[in-house]
């Protein structure tokens, strides 16, 4: 039977282990609620341009942009893949690293010259690990990722896309569906294809009325041009705030069943402790017993 | 008396969401009022300062353009970055100026898109000085 310390002291360090992944599991709520109350922040802004998008298309203007069209032949592209810079959240890393490789070697033989990008700590090791260049890395988005930073990286996409040295975008990331679910995906952002809005053409007579409703300061296709950019840099911006919020609920579930096990582990060593304990004394009044008798007879 | 909504959205949060007499903000070619009852209008905007006037008082913000869309006495603004004009780092400007200057542009979108940083870091210094 094992020493009743030494299984005492293994309690006690696996109760210092749970508390500490119960810590993690509260930090990474109270992470994720505040990530999640920017995600529906950024939701408004997207609704009230897919609604300008929506006024646009119904006064009758096509919408055409250059960044909607795919260029005539795609020589580059790029992956940009997200990862968080922290560990201990399941599977959440390593199942972006996983798409986001296999993703790359797909557009590699598809295109040839595909340079990829990797935010997060965890995806540059990752990517390192395996042999992969990473052309550029970004370690600077956490659970609050700031558009001011997005931004910058989306307008040099945009300037690459501008001088011909870029035809394709595409992002690998953790998309957010419900708590439940999380999803990893990989979308192309450039060229954008459609933005969203545009189609709702004239398909009842309501909407056609409202056409002259609106006047537009200096004109539609001036409008528009400043729309599509922007509405790239939004859905970049989703993808980066998409991603801080999974990796949150990632980061809580996998504490979760961590600090069920560590539970499960404490009741199982106390149990063989109390049993060692209890053979310990039987032993110990058996050899009082045994003097005793000893010495009467 | 008679009010307009105005509301500010970035896509990080909703800055202002609030009830005033007037709004004066800045469009692509120079500024334009509005106040309650204006028609639908959809505007592009420059970079520049949005004021809002709530009975005798006044305040400044720093708008870098956008959109604004006025529908039903809302007047919504869409911008990338909106600012109280007391928490513009003027020093945080000039440097954004220097750097756009020396920018390149050798094709038209990169020009347009030089041009574009220049105007909104003259437009953020123009409007903390003027403070």
């Amino acid at each position: 039977m094992a020493n009743a310390r030494a299984l005492d002291k293994r309690r006690k360090s696996i109760r210092n282990i749970k508390k500490i992944t119960r810590t993690m599991e509260l930090i990474a709520t109270a992470r994720f609620k505040k990530a999640m109350d920017r995600a529906t922040s950024a939701s408004d802004y997207t609704k009230r341009i897919t609604s300008v998008v929506a006024d646009l298309a119904r006064a009758g203007l096509e919408v055409s942009h250059p960044l909607l069209e795919a260029p005539e032949e795609t020589k580059s592209a790029t992956l940009l893949v997200l990862t968080g810079n922290r560990g201990l959240c399941g599977g959440y890393n390593g199942n972006a690293i996983r798409l986001g490789a296999k993703t790359f070697e797909a557009l590699s033989s598809e295109i040839g010259n595909v340079s990829l990008e990797v935010s997060g700590k965890r995806g540059i090791s990752g990517f390192n690990f395996r042999d992969m260049a990473v052309a550029e890395s970004f370690t600077n988005f956490d659970d609050q990722p700031l558009y001011a930073e997005v931004e910058m990286i989306a307008n040099r996409y945009l300037r690459a896309y501008a001088e011909g040295t870029l035809d394709r975008l595409d992002v690998t990331y953790t998309k957010f569906i419900s708590v439940a679910k999380q999803e990893i995906v990989n979308e192309t952002l450039l060229p954008l294809g459609k933005i969203e809005g545009a189609e709702v053409v004239d398909d009842d007579s309501e909407a056609s009325g409202k056409t002259s409703l609106y006047e537009f300061v200096p004109s539609a296709e001036s409008i528009l041009e400043e729309v599509v950019p922007t509405s790239f840099k939004i859905k970049l911006f989703k993808c980066f705030l998409d991603a801080a919020v999974s990796e949150q609920v990632a980061r809580m579930v996998a504490m979760k069943s961590a600090t069920e096990n560590a539970n499960d582990m404490i009741k199982m060593l106390s149990r063989t402790y109390n049993r060692a304990r209890q053979s310990q004394i039987t032993g110990e009044i058996m050899e009082v017993i045994g003097g005793v008798e000893a010495l009467e007879g | 008396m008679a009010q307009i909504q105005l509301v500010i959205v970035t896509p990080e949060k909703t800055t202002l969401d609030q009830m005033v007499d007037a709004v004066t903000l800045t469009l692509f070619d120079g500024e334009a009022g509005f106040l309650p009852g204006h028609a639908p209008m959809i505007g592009r905007l420059g970079p520049g300062e949005l004021r809002a006037r709530v009975g005798s008082e006044e305040s400044r913000y720093y708008v870098e353009g956008g959109n604004v869309q006025v529908e039903n006495n809302v007047v919504s603004v869409l911008t990338g970055q909106s600012m109280d004009v007391a928490e513009i780092d003027l020093a945080a400007a000039k440097a954004a100026l220097e750097a756009a200057e020396a920018e390149s542009a050798s094709s038209p979108a990169l020009a347009e898109m030089k041009q574009k940083a220049i105007a909104q870091a003259q437009a953020k210094i123009r409007i903390a000085s003027k403070a």
